[in-house]
């Protein structure tokens, strides 16, 4: 599904990722984790687009995808949510998730003006289909409020639902739980085994471990922007190197 | 009256007929209750609002400031004048004139568009402000080595629009109705104006106007779901060009006249000004803005026959009253109505939304401590 090959990122002197490699397999919930700082999100940048890469390769369904732009990544079938969740907040929450349909869509400008029977169809399909995820990831029925105005974990769940909407194979999580209660988190779970279920590949960047080590098929622990183990978690949680990173160097 | 208002809100069918009767009477009553001359400031006024609504594209829906948008209402103007004028020999009929001028602006768009597309806020407005001063200054000096422009003494005796056999340069008769020159313009401004309002409506509730506004709140997440940002922008860009350039083309044909002073960075700005002052995004108020700073200013020159009339001279010229009513006009708005005169419903949430959960968190602190 995904492959990263020896993927470096550098900021002027500063090393965020160097010669990381991974590969994501299709139908697995994959996670990432690390201590602070690591690189975990500079390494979703880079697969998303967001960030050119220095060196290495990133490969997408068989594709070279490292630096190219963030459309045609989602067009490829990867999407993303974002550590800081980036709504538009002013938009209302159907409305985002609409916009999430633009790249499975095709009205232009002169279909918006004449608004033939074609761009109709899209336009109803485009608002039914916003619906039908919101009610997927939970939020039936909040089409209406504005998407700055929803209670926090329903804006975690409205961004999952407006990556949804461009319909991806593998679907990037930025610390989907970060600031849940540990119901939330029980439901957020849930909602993740729904979504492999529906055969999407998940990819996880998250501090719970406990989530994580009872989620993921696989792992892979960042420090320092290098690789330093992966495998099932069970086997990356005896680690000792894993340990190190975690609780600093042996007393 | 608010009974009245509220009756015709229930009965849409009514109220926008008596909306229809209106415009097709307000010149009359115009004409007839302040003047002939009003009837102009009247065809200005659709004018303008065709302009604010272009603008409003850009900067209302993608969120791009531009401070060069006279440039586009310029290239319309201009190339109507080259295609209808004696300046050429050309004689080319409205209907080619006008599309002609509506793409020309809409490349220049895209032109401008592409080399800024990198640029935000603050910077994108300094570089537009500078392409249309660029415009303007070339349109200026290309009257040397080959005469295109004809320079400062711009270009003259522009064809009027011919529908027909009708010239809307000269008064007509229909149905036994005296019609002038501002009368017949008057309509033809109305329509296009309509056909504005309709696109402009229709762009902004469609996947392209749900585009424009993903990338106003958020570039980087908007290009994170798939939207081409690059594209889209230019599609503003374009989009709002093409209006300015199409109503550059009837402003050369409705004056007669052109030159580059009729499209200096004070114009940009007034344009602007419509939206901010309307309520940015929000079509009625954009209208309303337009409408508001075309006629305030033609009332102001009543000023000057005032003092003329009571202390026999001119004391305080009406345009530098202009323009100091319209700097205190922008304070009290910029403190009162942040938003507009009539504000879109996100705007109006942009401005308040974060005062009013400061608020409210400010009463359940309270409600804790009691």
């Amino acid at each position: 599904m995904l492959s990263v090959d020896k993927v470096s990122k550098r900021f002027g002197g500063l090393a965020a990722l160097e010669d990381v490699s991974l590969s994501v397999g299709a139908g697995e919930i994959y996670g990432l984790i690390g201590p602070n700082g690591a690189g975990k999100t500079t390494l979703f940048n880079c697969m998303t687009g967001l960030y050119s890469v220095s060196e290495g390769a990133i490969r997408l369904r068989g594709v070279a995808v490292q630096n190219a732009k963030p459309h045609r990544i989602v067009g490829l079938g990867f999407a993303r949510t974002f550590q800081n969740i980036r709504l538009f907040a002013n938009m209302t929450a159907l409305e985002n998730v609409m916009v999430g349909r633009h790249i499975q869509t095709r009205t232009g400008v002169l279909g918006a003006v004449l608004r033939g029977p074609a761009s109709r169809t899209e336009e109803r399909e485009t608002r039914e289909r916003a619906h039908d995820l919101m009610a997927f990831v939970g939020l039936a029925g909040k089409g209406r409020a504005l998407a700055g105005h929803l209670a926090y974990g329903d804006q975690r769940r409205l961004e999952i639902a407006r990556a949804l909407a461009t319909e991806p194979k593998l679907l990037a999580l930025d610390e989907p739980v970060a600031g849940m209660n540990p119901s939330e988190r029980r439901e957020m779970s849930e909602l993740f085994q729904k979504l492999r279920n529906s055969g999407i590949t998940l990819l996880l960047i998250e501090h719970d471990v406990k989530l994580v080590m009872g989620l993921c098929d696989r792992v892979a622990v960042l420090d320092y922007g290098r690789k330093i183990a992966e495998g099932a978690p069970e086997a990356v949680q005896k680690d000792p190197a894993v340990i190190e990173a975690y609780l600093g160097g042996e007393a | 009256m608010p009974a009245a208002l509220r009756w015709l809100r229930h009965n849409p069918r009514i109220a926008f007929g008596l909306l229809a009767v209106l415009l097709v009477a307000l010149p009359f009553l115009v004409g007839a209750g302040l003047g002939r001359s009003w009837v102009r400031v009247l065809d200005f006024a659709l004018l303008y609002a065709m302009l604010a609504l272009g603008l409003n594209i850009v900067v209302g829906y993608a969120g791009l400031l531009d401070l060069g948008y006279i440039a586009f209402y310029a290239l319309g103007a201009y190339l109507y004048a080259w295609l209808g004028s004696p300046h050429f020999g050309l004689h080319l009929p409205f209907w080619l004139a006008l599309p002609l001028g509506a793409m020309l602006a809409g490349l220049f768009g895209v032109l401008l568009g592409a080399p800024t597309l990198r640029l935000r806020g603050d910077y994108l407005a300094i570089v537009t402000l500078g392409f249309g001063e660029i415009i303007r200054i070339f349109l200026n000096n290309l009257d040397a080595p080959v005469n295109i422009t004809n320079g400062p003494q711009g270009i003259n005796l522009i064809d009027p629009i011919h529908i027909g056999g009708l010239s809307l340069g000269q008064t007509a008769h229909v149905f036994g109705i005296q019609l002038s020159s501002p009368h017949l313009y008057y309509y033809l401004f109305l329509v296009l104006t309509l056909a504005t309002i309709l696109v402009a409506m229709r762009l902004q509730d469609s996947r392209i106007g749900r585009a424009w506004a993903a990338i106003r709140e958020d570039e980087v997440a908007a290009a994170a779901m798939g939207i081409n940002t690059r594209n889209i922008k230019l599609l503003a860009f374009a989009m709002g060009a093409m209006f300015g350039g199409l109503a550059g083309g009837l402003f050369a044909a409705f004056q007669g006249f052109i030159s580059p002073e009729s499209f200096n960075l004070m114009e940009s700005i007034m344009i602007l000004c419509m939206i901010v002052l309307g309520g940015m995004g929000n079509i009625p108020g954009v209208i309303l803005g337009a409408v508001l700073l075309t006629v305030l200013p033609e009332a102001l020159r009543y000023i000057g026959d005032w003092q003329r009339a009571m202390i026999g001279h001119v004391a305080v010229d009406p345009n530098d009253l202009r323009m100091l009513l319209f700097g205190l006009a922008m304070v009290v708005m910029m403190l009162y109505r942040p938003a507009g005169l009539i504000p879109s419903r996100q705007r109006k949430r942009e401005f308040t939304a974060e005062d009013s959960v400061a608020e409210q968190e400010q009463a359940s602190l309270y409600d804790a401590k009691a």
